[in-house]
């Protein structure tokens, strides 16, 4: 039989991949589907699996489902940005609106892990500020949870995954030490810093979640430059080896190559559990709650696409909230070519950064902030970006690749504000399990639009200023995507509370980016990780109290 | 077997550099070996398109990406057939495309009465220089014939042929060599990351007047 | 087994070693006391030396040897290197003037070396900043060259002392002169794998050792300086021999730590140089060695 995870399941018979170990296993507790579990969690990235570790530690019986592969990166990863698009979500999906979203990469992922396997590693806090958007910025809306109670729960996760980061943070409150020294900065990195330097603004290492020392059996970063398209070190510390084998120890099943297309209520509203398609059959698990952490797509998806007499709408959707105020997050790039030899896909692609915009509100006529980093793109990437952004193909875009090692760029994660209209809706079309098809509709607003016109021009500068030639600008790409299903104080302006408890089934919990009120000019993934492990803590204090539905 | 190398040189940025001398080397692990070998093997007949809608493809990815004379072309047709064939897809598309093959189809075919309405010949059989406006109009969205049957040509343009003919090309290990990439690298990374630094398993530039050093260079490069 | 240890085991034939050994227990006061002195310390100095010949060669390689000036450091310390073979087999009393010139060139180049480092971390962007302290060119190192020299030098003038009592160099005691240039290279060199090991954030404990067992070795020797109390000194001895086994099975926690790297040894050609340099612990080993012959000359001078 073949051994590929992506045919058939792995973690099954009691045990689940070791990660650490080519063709290695470690045991697995297992429950069967008529076994009611206290939780089971859909979706096995950074809030499921951060989720499902926090609640296996604490007693509570877990199963999570992702619908994609058990990956052993140390022997099914190759260095090829082809084959390792098995990474990504690459189910059938539709994007629409003025500004229709590219999907499939950056912001998805289907794996075990889910998309922390390919995730860029950029580990940074929100401003503090962000939490209260509305109030002390007055754009977006306020997060119902305190800066000072994230802080917190940033320095669990940033322990948790040994970042690695500057010595000092040249921005916010302070924070304690990252437990691992940043990594060394390459030429596209050092390009940054210089013009920052020229432009008189701070910039530091970006805290990255890649190992710059051996921790355990993972080993320290070589540099390949492959980070994105999945690392066959394990240096990348994702899900798939940190909160997983975590969860695994404790208690926890991990159920791979099982898609949830449906979501059980019983008779008083409350979640019974969740239908899902495992070798090629439907199950149905039975829970006391369910807990939704499939990221900004899926989750509103799946709330939707389980809707039934009783909620005709979809769950937890009394607000009609769920699947409005997606935001994903601005990518602009600016790129040139600079005389020395850059060779960028050598580490991984964002060794500096500048949080500057973020920090500083003064001479900006938007909203929001962003950051910049510097980039390294492999061959693929940069081709697709001098083809479908720069416009080139014939012997132009030949000659042009030709310059690949001198190339030099910086692009931001820009605060992209939330729209109702900005939404996942469900088509009439039916994927490979016969579930219909989500709609991802999107349009920039003219806050948008500033925001990434202002960083450009500030980009362009930086660039200009360390005598960069033929420096152009990509302007179509974007990030991340978050909101769908956002927390808030109240039940008729949000989908869940500072939980992650759905107002309308309290059984029903949605643990993922979705719950973003805003997103701020910072990659997401410590957030959704730091929520997490927040949600954690406060399911065990309800259920301390009574509050929890577990029997 | 490597004969076309020995004339490569003169106008090269990398001249003799081959990514695949390192396929033994600690730069390449099994896994990396398993997946380049079989694209390496890329059918020339296809098996997702039919031999007329091939024709056109070769047609089409001979204008998009144009391939110098002496070394083996990058079969950039074949493993796009192959891609598609395997049921590989981008996961999005604009509400105005079909699914990834079918789009494929429906513009190689509409492509192809295009240029027979305007030059009574097939895509493949008019001149480079009609195929290269029948692409800069496609690139417009100035082709609207019945066969597109509502598909922009624009859109179709820009998110899938252009897109996957130039993924095509890049995943090639002719074109990893031909941009100086280092190519796979597991369990070796790199060491040397600042400016102009270079790892002895990494690609030498040719600086003008020094192109015999980067020559001698790269053909010891493991 | 204080002198097994202490015999030169460089020097040319098993009959020669046997006769120092017993020329050394039978006349205190004699030549061959102070030839047997400085032979320590040309072999501590060639210990020094050796590290930094293999270090700087690694590292420079590592830096693609882009300045030619990159091979100073590794003729200067071949140079050392062989002189401090030549000094270890060398049973003549006096300085010999090769060894000399060998050594002060050896000490200049630690100076110039560290000039020159001091310029790569801050003309990099962010000057003299972690990023650049941690991965640029390192700033204590060349001081391992200069504390080559500077022993090797000692060396000579102890040699050169013949039956004088109490031995001097620079018209200073030359045990307490010695010893105070050791412990100051040790607490040096503990700065620079202190900064090392906090760069690998301390991720394994036994990354603590060589940060914790030198400073105190060089308490020990700034304590037989000030106090001289025989008690104190056989501490310190004792604890030299610690810091002399530490610098050699340092070298096997990082080999460990190579293989322990993505590919391991397959994977040489990086791991050599992106994990924890092989050569580098053997430098505390040449400074405790340092460490016993001044602890040797302090007592010859003062139980006199």
């Amino acid at each position: 039989m073949s051994d590929d995870p992506r045919h058939a399941p792995r973690a099954r018979h009691g045990r689940a991949p070791d990660v650490f170990r080519p063709g290695g296993w470690v045991s697995m507790k297992e429950y069967a589907d008529h076994e009611t579990v206290d939780f089971v969690i859909v979706g096995t990235g950074a809030g499921g699996a951060t989720l499902a570790c926090k609640l296996a530690e604490y007693g509570f019986s877990v199963v999570a489902l992702d619908a994609g592969p058990y990956f052993r990166p140390l022997e099914d990863f190759a260095s090829d940005e082809s084959e390792q698009t098995k990474l990504y979500w690459t189910d059938d999906r539709i994007v629409d609106g003025d500004n229709p979203l590219q999907l499939g990469s950056n912001n998805s992922g289907k794996a075990v892990g889910g998309s922390t396997v390919h995730f860029a590693m950029v580990s940074l806090r929100f401003r503090p500020e962000w939490f209260k958007a509305r109030t002390k910025l007055g754009y977006g809306a306020d997060w119902p949870i305190d800066w000072r109670e994230m802080w917190a729960y940033y320095t669990e996760v940033e322990q948790a995954l040994k970042i690695s980061g500057p010595v000092n943070y040249p921005w916010g409150p302070p924070r304690p030490r990252y437990p691992y020294r940043a990594h060394p900065l390459n030429a596209a990195a050092r390009a940054l810093a210089r013009g920052c330097e020229a432009l008189g603004i701070g910039w530091t290492e970006t805290p990255l979640a890649t190992l710059s020392a051996p921790r355990g059996l993972a080993h320290p970063c070589v540099y390949r430059g492959f980070c994105v398209t999945g690392c066959s070190t394990n240096a990348k510390q994702s899900a798939l080896v940190t909160w997983i084998p975590r969860a695994l120890s404790a208690g926890a099943e991990i159920r791979d190559l099982a898609m949830v297309g449906r979501i059980e209520t019983d008779a008083n509203g409350l979640a019974a559990g969740v239908h899902y398609h495992r070798q090629s059959k439907w199950h149905f698990q039975k829970a006391r709650n369910v807990v939704v952490a499939g990221y900004a797509i899926e989750t509103p998806r799946l709330l939707l696409n389980s809707a039934n007499d009783k909620f005709p709408d979809g769950l937890a959707n009394s607000s009609g909230l769920v699947g409005k105020n997606l935001m994903a997050q601005a990518n602009q790039a600016v790129w040139g070519e600079m005389d020395e030899e850059v060779r960028s896909y050598k580490g991984p692609p964002s060794l500096a950064i500048t949080e500057h915009w973020n920090y500083e509100d003064e001479g900006k006529d938007f909203f929001g902030g962003y950051a910049y980093m510097s980039q390294g793109p492999l061959p693929q990437l940069w081709a697709n970006t001098q083809a479908t952004a720069h416009g080139l193909w014939g012997a132009r875009l030949v000659e042009e690749m030709k310059r690949y090692n001198h190339v030099v760029g910086l692009k931001i994660v820009g605060e992209m504000l939330p729209q109702e209209h900005n939404r996942v809706t469900l088509a009439d079309e039916l994927d490979q399990y016969g579930l219909r098809i989500p709609r991802v509709t999107y349009s920039w607003c003219d806050n948008d639009k500033r925001l990434i016109d202002h960083s450009i021009a500030f980009m362009s500068r930086a660039l200009g200023a360390i005598g960069t030639k033929n420096i152009w600008v990509q302007e179509d790409d974007t990030c991340h995507l978050n909101g769908t299903a956002r927390m808030g104080d109240r039940p008729d302006s949000s989908v869940v509370n500072a939980d992650c408890r759905s107002w309308d089934i309290p059984n029903l919990w949605i643990c993922d980016g979705s719950v973003f009120p805003t997103v701020g000019g910072a990659n997401p993934s410590l957030t959704i990780q730091a929520i997490a492990c927040r949600t954690a803590d406060r399911i065990r204090t309800l259920s301390r109290l009574g509050e929890i539905r577990l029997n | 077997m490597l004969d076309w190398k020995a004339e490569r040189g003169a106008g090269e940025p990398y001249p003799g550099y081959d990514v695949l001398a390192k396929w033994r080397s600690p730069s390449w692990n099994d896994k990396t070996r398993e997946v380049v070998a079989a694209r390496l093997k890329a059918a020339d007949e296809p098996r997702f398109f039919t031999r007329e809608e091939f024709e056109t493809l070769i047609a089409v990815a001979d204008r998009i990406l144009p391939q110098p004379a002496p070394r083996p072309p990058i079969p950039v047709a074949a493993l796009l057939d192959q891609k598609l064939q395997d049921g590989v897809m981008d996961g999005y598309r604009a509400a105005s495309l079909p699914r990834d093959g079918e789009a494929w189809r429906r513009g190689l075919r509409a492509l192809d009465a295009e240029a027979r309405a305007r030059h009574d010949h097939g895509f493949a059989k008019i001149v480079e220089s009609d195929r290269d406006d029948l692409l800069r109009c496609c690139e417009a969205g100035e082709l609207k014939s019945p066969a597109w049957d509502g598909m922009p040509s624009q859109t179709f343009f820009k998110h899938r042929l252009l897109r996957d003919l130039v993924l095509a090309y890049y995943c090639h290990p002719i074109s990893w060599s031909e941009i100086g990439w280092g190519g796979p690298a597991s369990p070796r990374g790199y060491v040397r990351l600042d400016f102009n630094d270079r790892d002895p398993w990494e690609a030498a530039e040719a600086k003008p007047g020094h192109e015999a050093d980067a020559l001698r260079v790269n053909r010891n490069v493991r | 087994m204080e002198r097994a240890l202490g015999a030169p085991k460089v020097a040319g034939s098993k009959g020669e070693r046997a006769r120092a050994v017993q020329s050394a227990s039978r006349s205190r006061w004699g030549e061959t006391e102070t030839v047997m002195a400085a032979r320590r310390l040309n072999r501590a100095a060639g210990t020094l030396a050796a590290s930094v010949l293999v270090d700087s060669a690694v590292e420079h390689y590592r830096g693609s040897f882009k300045n030619k000036a990159m091979f100073t450091p590794l003729v200067v310390a071949g140079l050392t290197l062989a002189m401090s073979l030549h000094g270890t087999a060398d049973m003549r009393p006096v300085a010999h003037r090769a060894r000399d010139t060998s050594y002060l060139l050896a000490a200049a180049t630690g100076l110039l070396g560290t000039g020159f480092h001091i310029y790569n971390v801050t003309k990099k962007v962010g000057g003299l900043s972690w990023q650049n302290v941690f991965y640029g060119a390192p700033l204590g190192a060349p001081m391992a060259i200069l504390l080559s020299g500077l022993l090797g030098f000692c060396s000579e003038r102890v040699r050169a002392n013949g039956r004088q009592r109490p031995r001097r160099v620079f018209n200073l005691p030359a045990g307490e002169t010695v010893a105070t240039v050791t412990a100051l290279g040790l607490l040096g060199t503990t700065g620079e794998a202190g900064l090392l090991h906090f760069r690998g954030a301390f991720h394994n404990p036994f990354m603590a050792v060589p940060v914790t067992l030198p400073p105190i070795g060089a308490g020990l020797l700034a304590g037989a300086v000030l106090n001289g109390g025989g008690r104190t000194r056989r501490l310190a001895r004792r604890w030299m021999r610690l810091l002399t086994a530490m610098g050699f099975i340092g070298v096997g926690f990082h080999a460990y730590g190579v293989s322990r790297n993505m590919g391991g040894w397959r994977n040489w050609s990086q791991n050599i140089l992106d994990g924890p340099p092989l050569p580098a612990p053997p430098s505390f080993a040449g400074l405790a060695l340092a460490g016993l012959a001044s602890l040797e000359l302090m007592r010859e001078a003062r139980d006199a």
